[in-house]
């Protein structure tokens, strides 16, 4: 039933190894199928090349969003699951064959929700607001899905009971597990979201129910949909933390300051899904702003303190390994040739410096009227979800081929130029997206000339510049994720197999020896680059008050 | 560490001066976000309003095209267009595909717009000020404008409403000064909205009365998006002549000719789907909520377009 792996140590129930295998794939898969379609979305949004007709531009920004944010990632988090309680805790899978029903339910719901949006049953977006319906099917295929990730979750927390009781690592979690289990958590509260709002859309569209109130839908929708990305952040974290570990030997510097940051998230993230009301009517001023302050700020300040304790990981890690020298010696003299540690950085400055600054920002009550709905929205969260989680889920999965997959990386001096291609393509479209949103271009829109509308808008000529680079950014991205996707399903299937410590490609760092007590400062490097961070986050702050004051007045 | 059980004693080490100093830095900004949406709520001058009202789709359309009525001064492209007072109430209706009225407003003059849709979700993004806010269905969204710039503004539809979606656009008008007016075209408009025709059951209609309400209706009703007066052909058979006239139509599949009176009008409205004119068969007609009088109205218009 176990093998015990000769590279880490770690005891692998050959069980669970074979259900995160086959979760693996599925979400390549999912991922593959979500990036066609990003490329033809990107090709048809830059207008003078306007590729698919207004009909499959439509479906297909449906297609993305759903095999993207919710197929692709919750696969990857599944597998990422069964390997943080089995494989972390070197414990047993409880029981395998409920984790191939969950597994089976998983890809009937893929499966049966891309068939309906690809024969046209199901137009509405991945938000699919009401009164827009959809085929029944289309709701069931979700959740299906839902179910079998559920489970997933249920079998992840029954892992960790038998490892508790048959006490199999030591006093307390490792931290990595605990992050994963915050996720999980957090992962509960957004199924049961999702079976509130899905379950009675799906009998609206029978037409067993009569109505379901829009207001109330997105309200409930949001529960399900923003919770969703808070699993992500605290899955992104805690790969973060275990790639410290695996590239330097590092950890967190304070285990009690990281586990209380990843306990706030669960607090808090349910009541910020607000953000998503903030112009919106119905709800007071009051309920938003209280929701997008106390409740997200929590929520923020968690994604704060990991800001600084996961690169102080790395940085506390090198200066025991000797690189002391200054306040960057640590970061210039680190294994940048190992794919996943480039890979994690640059998901975490383009999670921090894009995604965080302006998710802060267009999250406050006031400055949402001047993006919501506008395409700034989408280059958002490209630059939370894409380039933090994403390019965090590629980054480790160079260590999962050769330590699941037991197979060596093909293609390996290509694997560790992957990362930089999608960190500059997603910075780019995301950043492109941004600009234009801010010149009022609008999401999910085929057609910046408005034709055979009774007027027509010609946006700040800004924008032609602007649509160049995020088309670049949308094709060098689709490439990198391409490359990736080869390099994966290249070495998994053919690749040559890894029978020793010999033949890893990407080191595993033994611990760094006990460095002296530092006095004063632990992490100077670090605490210059959070400061950096507030430098660019005040600077836009200011920029989109400024903005939101030229506006017309309203109240 | 990370993959490994921590080190005994790891609750109790203490917190670094550097990591200390940070989280104080980042909750004293989040506390001050916190303050500072507040405070604008006291001296800034843009918030998203608390007031809204519970309506259904019946009803706001009802008020808007009854507002329309009463205070269109002229049409755009097939858009009626209305001069609100300032301070006033003006009724702006987002339906698949299109926002109705246009407007004329004056700089620096408040205006509360009450915005709903008659079907799905909608977005009301102004353009190019960018400003954006989410319109329902069955919820009248009270918003106080004050345009603080001259100039020629749309309203973009930026909430996914169907394949029509990028057709959706509105517009808005703001002068300071009546002969800004002739710059958009607007110069030729009536200053004041025409007086509104009483309909009542002892005072029947003359016939001018009865076109000029057809009219109004053709434009209010939407049928201005499919049906032209001119002859050309659009989405759907053009008015021209087509009182009278023989028409080729399918009838469950059936081929047939009618002649075009005051029976097949009143059926065409009602049942849309039922007689087809040969050579519009993939374009659907939406059924539209008219009254008998209303449909006696269009009828005259009809008529009168030779």
């Amino acid at each position: 039933m176990f093998r015990t792996c000769d590279i880490t140590g770690f005891k692998v129930d050959l069980r669970s190894e074979k259900l995160i295998r086959y979760n693996a794939v599925f979400a390549v898969i999912s991922l593959l199928m979500a990036v066609v379609a990003a490329l033809l979305l990107v090709f048809t949004r830059y207008q003078p090349i306007h590729l698919l007709g207004a009909e499959w531009y439509y479906r297909l920004v449906t297609f993305h969003g759903l095999n993207a944010l919710i197929f692709w990632i919750i696969f990857f988090e599944i597998a990422g699951l069964y390997f943080g309680s089995t494989v972390i805790l070197n414990t047993r899978f409880c029981s395998p064959k409920t984790g191939w029903w969950a597994f089976a339910l998983m890809v009937a719901g893929l499966v049966m929700s891309n068939v309906i949006i690809l024969m046209g049953k199901a137009d509405v977006m991945l938000t699919s607001y009401t009164p827009l319906k959809a085929h029944p099917l289309y709701y069931l295929g979700i959740i299906l899905f839902a179910v079998g990730a559920l489970i997933g979750v249920i079998l992840f927390f029954g892992n960790l009971m038998i490892a508790r009781r048959e006490k199999t690592y030591g006093e307390t979690m490792p931290l990595v597990a605990y992050g994963l289990m915050t996720a999980a958590i957090i992962a509960v509260i957004t199924l049961a979201s999702g079976a509130l709002i899905y379950i009675p859309t799906f009998l609206w569209s029978l037409g067993l129910i009569e109505n379901v109130d829009p207001a109330m839908y997105k309200l409930i929708w949001w529960g399900l949909g923003h919770s969703s990305q808070q699993i992500n952040v605290a899955a992104m974290v805690s790969i973060w933390y275990m790639t410290s570990f695996l590239t330097v030997g590092g950890t967190s510097i304070n285990e009690k300051v990281s586990r209380s940051a990843f306990v706030l998230y669960i607090l808090f993230i349910c009541l910020a899904s607000a953000h998503h009301l903030l112009t919106d009517p119905g709800v007071s001023s009051a309920w938003k702003v209280w929701n997008t302050s106390y409740a997200m700020y929590l929520a923020v300040l968690a994604s704060m303190i990991h800001a600084f304790a996961v690169p102080s990981s790395f940085e506390v890690a090198q200066r025991k390994w000797g690189f002391n020298k200054g306040l960057f010696q640590w970061l210039a003299k680190a294994p940048w040739g190992n794919p996943a540690f480039s890979a994690v950085i640059l998901a975490i400055i383009g999670f921090g410096f894009i995604g965080g600054t302006t998710g802060v920002i267009f999250g406050m009550e006031q400055t949402n009227i001047i993006v919501h709905n506008t395409i700034a929205i989408p280059g958002h969260f490209k630059g939370t979800v894409v380039i933090g989680t994403t390019l965090t889920f590629m980054g480790i999965t160079y260590y999962l081929i050769p330590l699941i997959f037991r197979r060596k990386i093909v293609g390996f001096k290509l694997a560790q130029w992957q990362p930089w291609l999608f960190f500059i393509g997603i910075a780019m479209l995301s950043i492109g997206m941004i600009v234009l949103g801010q010149l009022g271009v609008p999401r999910r829109h085929w057609d910046n000339t408005f034709s055979g509308g009774p007027f027509t808008h010609n946006f700040n000529p800004a924008v032609d510049f602007f649509w160049v680079i995020t088309m670049l950014g949308g094709v060098l991205a689709f490439l990198a994720t391409l490359i990736w996707i080869l390099i994966v399903v290249f070495s998994v299937f053919w690749g040559p197999k890894v029978n020793g410590p010999q033949d890893m490609q990407l080191t595993i760092s033994p611990l760094p020896p006990e460095g002296k007590p530092h006095k004063g400062f632990e992490a100077p490097g670090t605490l210059v680059l959070t400061f950096l961070f507030l430098l660019v986050f005040l600077a836009l702050f200011f920029l989109n008050w400024k903005w939101l004051a030229a506006t017309w007045n309203v109240n | 560490m990370s993959l490994l059980s921590p080190k005994e004693g790891w609750y109790d080490t203490k917190v670094s001066k550097d990591e200390k100093m940070w989280m104080v830095i980042a909750l004293i900004l989040c506390i001050a976000m916190f303050v500072w949406m507040i405070l604008w709520h006291v001296y800034g001058k843009q918030n998203p309003s608390s007031i809204t009202y519970r309506t259904t789709t019946t009803e706001f359309a009802r008020l808007s095209e009854a507002y329309i009525k009463r205070n269109m001064v002229g049409m755009d492209n097939g858009v009626p267009v209305v001069r609100p007072e300032p301070n006033s109430d003006v009724f702006l209706l987002a339906e698949m595909w299109r926002f109705s009225p246009a407007m004329i407003l004056i700089k620096d003059q408040s205006y509360n717009f009450h915005i709903a849709s008659k079907d799905l979700v909608h977005g009301f993004s102004l353009q190019p000020v960018n400003m954006n806010f989410q319109i329902y269905p069955g919820y009248d969204y009270v918003l106080k404008f004050t345009p603080t710039e001259t100039g020629e503004f749309k309203i973009v539809c930026n909430e996914f409403c169907g394949i029509g979606h990028h057709t959706m656009i509105g517009k808005i008008i703001v002068i300071e000064k009546e002969e800004e007016l002739a710059q958009f075209g607007y110069d030729k408009f009536l200053k004041t909205p025409a007086p509104i025709i009483e309909v009542s059951e002892d005072k029947p209609l003359s016939e001018e009365q009865m076109i000029t309400l057809g009219e109004q209706l053709y434009n209010l009703k939407g049928c201005v998006g499919c049906h032209s007066t001119d002859g050309s052909v659009l989405l759907a058979p053009s008015w021209k002549g087509l009182y009278g006239k023989s028409e080729d139509i399918k009838e469950n599949g059936k081929k047939s000719t009618v002649v075009v009176d005051d029976a097949y009008i009143s059926e065409s409205i009602r049942e849309p789907q039922k007689k087809i004119t040969i050579g519009f068969e993939n374009t659907m007609m939406p059924p539209t909520q008219m009254t008998d009088m209303e449909i006696q109205q269009i009828t005259a218009f009809i008529k009168s377009i030779k």
